[in-house]
């Protein structure tokens, strides 16, 4: 049952992408490609929340082999477990709304079925990474999706911008992707697998096996798998590919640069906790914290509409890996749901309002193409090329236009900024916090109070900017009179998803997550508490299901944090009931400082940004310059790149190309020449010779034929007579 | 009469019509050379024959009567050809009949 649901929903994407292709091999068409796509995820939806009743306490996985290399068999399969089938349903619920989505967004493309047979392959991709139970089949699916990013953010090829940043996505993910794989090898040369699960997997063996003396190369191993998540999930110091990732459509960046392929990165952590060690996990823990901090300092400054939420969105997974390596477990995956929602809601809420200021950018289309091919080059780097139709100070005042996204996308963003209690979004968020403090408490550890302290202003700014955003765009007087008349609201294949999206922002929906027997934490038999023993999350479980009111989902997750010790946040174990409450505490009185002054500046607009901006140059500038993140790449990197392949172009045009013209010399002119001298005495003196002899003899006896009959005649009898002398002789 | 003597005579025969094949200008002339040669070989056949062989064997004498009758029959062929060369070139002798002189 569990196999052929999961073959279903593997299946039904991969079938409408391979409609397309071999159609397209006979170039021909589906006649209703967005149709085919939209019911191929619909049917994977449904079939994921059937498997919502087949999951079991301690699944093994369903393997087949795959491929047998000396002795090393390579199995393929399926594990499916409670993380595993929620993200299926993010997954199959976020793509089936984008390809509703789509279907108004993207009407009148010239290549509408091709998006639909991408967004159907990124499906499949995606949905085979999630199921995997092998490293190798998540490594196959993370390339897929990694390639089906490609495709679609660089879907508008003919915008040089677009092929850019596709290329630049790739490669950059690519770095990543080599730490991962080396990683990888590291445990396959260890553990002889690269199954995780079941009795042969990595994490049996390693949890039987290895002992503190390994737990270097472990860790070293974790970092480098973790790499991998760093590309994908767009974490410092490769995260520069995100933002220009938003070159490609606007629902690819909600499907896939927001709620899915970023947040992969994050499953794989995720997938990665059992052996994950104190070193690797600090790694994690402060690579998404300062991630979380950076990205939101730079979405203060940007005024691209879908700038902004990249870099919200790097925030936001830099939170998830926080919690991962603070060992919120849960916690890093609740907020990877929550977030999958109202992120995605908020890209789509952003296509929304591009789409309305559409018609507007096409009537300007010719000049702005010009203008921006030819600023291409440096402004590009400083990211103030902007679209006019994604430009925040060209909008303004569009609540009355577009009541339904502004409705939607202001609980999404009530949401990211965690406004208590009835978003999701305060929840999860919240959730992390209290890990993070949590684990300081009780570990005494500076760094997770750092963290903590990182991630708390992290959070303050985040609701910051993501007011900014709200204010800019939909209250105040439009500052564009032009573009604003022509804004309408979006037509029912957009709306719909919207408002299926805003609410799914409410927990309610999210219930799963808090209810701790759903979700539980793997053992991580490889970490230790620096002072001391530490409780293993596993060795308690929670007891009685939690209640899933509102209020008491606020107890339930207290509880569980940190593994669950007890069921109530008051049971004795220091450092959970206070973690809790300070951190519930302090993250309202963040985000309400966020919004107050956001309101101040872009709303009531008693204190300046600009006057701010210019009193705070330096600071102003480091934010707007992204931390010089492309610039150092770009002067660096490309730079040494460009400079090494100079110095080896020159070294093959002096040296290879000398050899290799040196060589010619020497048999042209020197053997050539020889032969070619030979050939001219010898042969052809001997072919001539012989022509001549035989021309001057035929000269020569061409006159014995005189064709006087009596003259051969008497040469007859001569020869007559000669040969009877010649007879009579002998 | 010995055998030399027919010898001698079809010898002087020969010699006479090779001269003639060999000198004459005349087409006709030539033919009359011919005849000569091969009335020589007759005479040789004959004389052979009968000196050489017992008398009751002939078939020397009977190869030169086919040699006469073949004679004829050369003459014939000979002279028609001649007839055909004179509406040809106009002329009979056999220095001026060379179209296919390279």
């Amino acid at each position: 049952m569990v196999v052929s649901l999961i073959s279903i929903i593997l299946l039904c994407p991969l079938a409408a992408f391979a409609i397309f292709g071999l159609l397209g091999l006979a170039n021909r068409r589906f006649p209703r490609q967005d149709y085919l796509s939209t019911i191929a995820m619909l049917v994977a939806l449904v079939c994921s929340f059937l498997l919502l009743r087949e999951v079991v306490p301690n699944p093994e996985p369903h393997t087949v082999n795959w491929i047998s290399l000396g002795g090393v068999t390579f199995s393929m399969g399926f594990y499916l477990d409670s993380v595993t089938v929620i993200m299926l349903i993010v997954v199959t619920l976020v793509s089936s709304l984008v390809h509703i989505f789509s279907m108004g967004y993207m009407h009148g493309d010239p290549r509408y079925p091709r998006f639909f047979a991408y967004l159907s392959l990124f499906s499949f991709s995606m949905l085979f990474l999630v199921v995997s139970d092998n490293l190798l089949g998540i490594y196959i699916g993370w390339e897929l999706v990694g390639l089906c990013s490609y495709l679609l953010i660089g879907f508008w090829f003919e915008k040089d911008s677009a092929a850019n940043a596709c290329k630049k996505a790739f490669l950059t993910t690519r770095v990543g992707d080599v730490g991962m794989f080396i990683g990888m090898m590291m445990l396959f040369t260890k553990f002889d697998t690269l199954s995780l699960y079941g009795e042969g997997g990595i994490f049996a063996q390693a949890a039987a096996q290895l002992s503190t003396a390994d737990m270097v190369w472990l860790s070293i191993a974790g970092v480098l798998i973790f790499c991998g998540a760093i590309g994908k999930s767009a974490q410092m110091p490769l995260h520069t590919w995100l933002p220009d990732a938003m070159e490609g459509p606007t629902p690819v960046s909600a499907l896939i640069h927001a709620a899915t392929m970023v947040a992969a990165g994050v499953y794989l952590t995720a997938r990665m906790f059992p052996i994950l060690t104190e070193t690797s996990s600090l790694v994690i823990a402060y690579v998404g914290g300062i991630t979380a901090l950076v990205a939101a300092t730079i979405a203060i400054v940007r005024f691209d509409i879908k700038r902004v939420l990249a870099y919200s969105t790097i925030s936001q997974l830099g939170y998830m890996m926080l919690a991962i390596g603070a060992g919120s477990y849960v916690a890093g995956l609740f907020h990877l749901t929550t977030h999958a929602f109202f992120k995605a809601l908020l890209f789509l809420g952003s296509g929304s309002v591009i789409h309305a200021f559409h018609a507007m950018h096409h009537a300007h289309d010719d000049e702005h193409e010009h203008a921006h091919e030819h600023e291409h080059g440096e402004e590009h780097i400083l990211g103030s090329e902007i679209p006019p139709d994604q430009d925040m100070r060209n909008m303004g005042g569009l609540r009355h236009k577009m009541p339904i996204t502004f409705i939607t996308m202001l609980i999404a963003t009530l949401s990211i900024s965690g406004v208590p209690f009835i978003f999701s979004g305060f929840w999860s968020k919240d959730k992390i916090l209290a890990g993070v403090l949590g684990r300081a408490m009780e570990w005494s550890s500076v760094h997770h109070y750092i963290l903590f302290i990182i991630a708390l202003s992290a959070a303050g700014i985040t609701a910051f900017y993501m007011f900014r955003l709200i204010f800019m765009t939909f209250f105040g007087e439009p500052r564009n009179q032009e573009m604003h008349d022509m804004a309408h609201e979006s037509p029912k294949s957009m709306t719909v998803p919207l408002i299926v999206l805003a609410i799914l922002s409410f927990p309610v929906v999210n219930t799963l997550w808090f209810n701790k027997d759903y979700v539980k934490p793997p053992p991580q038999p490889h970490l230790h508490a620096p002072q001391h023993a530490y409780l293993s999350p596993d060795s308690q479980t929670g007891g009685q299901g939690a209640a899933l009111s509102l209020f008491g989902v606020s107890e339930a997750f207290a509880a569980e944090e940190e593994g669950g010790h007890g069921t109530h946040a008051d049971d004795g174990h220091h450092g959970h009931g206070p973690a809790h409450t300070i951190a519930m505490v302090l993250s309202i009185i963040v985000a309400g400082l966020g919004i107050f002054f956001s309101w101040l500046f872009y709303h009531r607009r008693t204190l300046s940004a600009e006057s701010v901006a210019t009193t705070f140059r330096p600071i102003y500038n480091l934010f707007w310059h992204k931390y010089y993140f492309d610039e150092f790449y770009d002067g660096v990197l490309v730079a040494l790149t460009v400079w090494k392949s100079r110095l080896f172009a020159q070294f093959d045009g002096s040296v290879v190309d000398g050899i290799v013209n040196g060589v010619g010399t020497v048999t042209r002119d020197i053997l050539a020449a020889f032969v070619g001298i030979f050939d001219n005495r010898v042969v052809d003196g001997l072919v001539n010779r012989v022509a001549q002899v035989t021309w001057a003899v035929g000269g020569r006896v061409r006159r014995i034929q005189t064709g006087a009959i009596q003259t051969y005649l008497f040469v007859v009898l001569a020869g007559i007579v000669l040969l009877i002398l010649i007879f009579r002789a002998l | 009469m010995t055998l030399q003597h027919y010898l001698v005579i079809s010898a002087i025969l020969f010699t006479l019509g090779i001269f003639a094949v060999l000198t004459r200008r005349n087409a006709i002339s030539i033919l009359m050379g011919i005849e000569l040669i091969l009335n020589s070989c007759n005479l040789n056949f004959a004389a052979f024959s009968r000196f050489m062989t017992p008398s009751t064997d002939i078939s020397g004498q009977i190869i030169a009567i086919f040699g006469i009758v073949l004679a004829a029959a050369e003459a014939a062929v000979f002279l028609a050809i001649i007839l055909a060369i004179y509406r040809e070139f106009g002329s009979i002798r056999p220095d001026e009949v060379d179209t296919l002189k390279g």
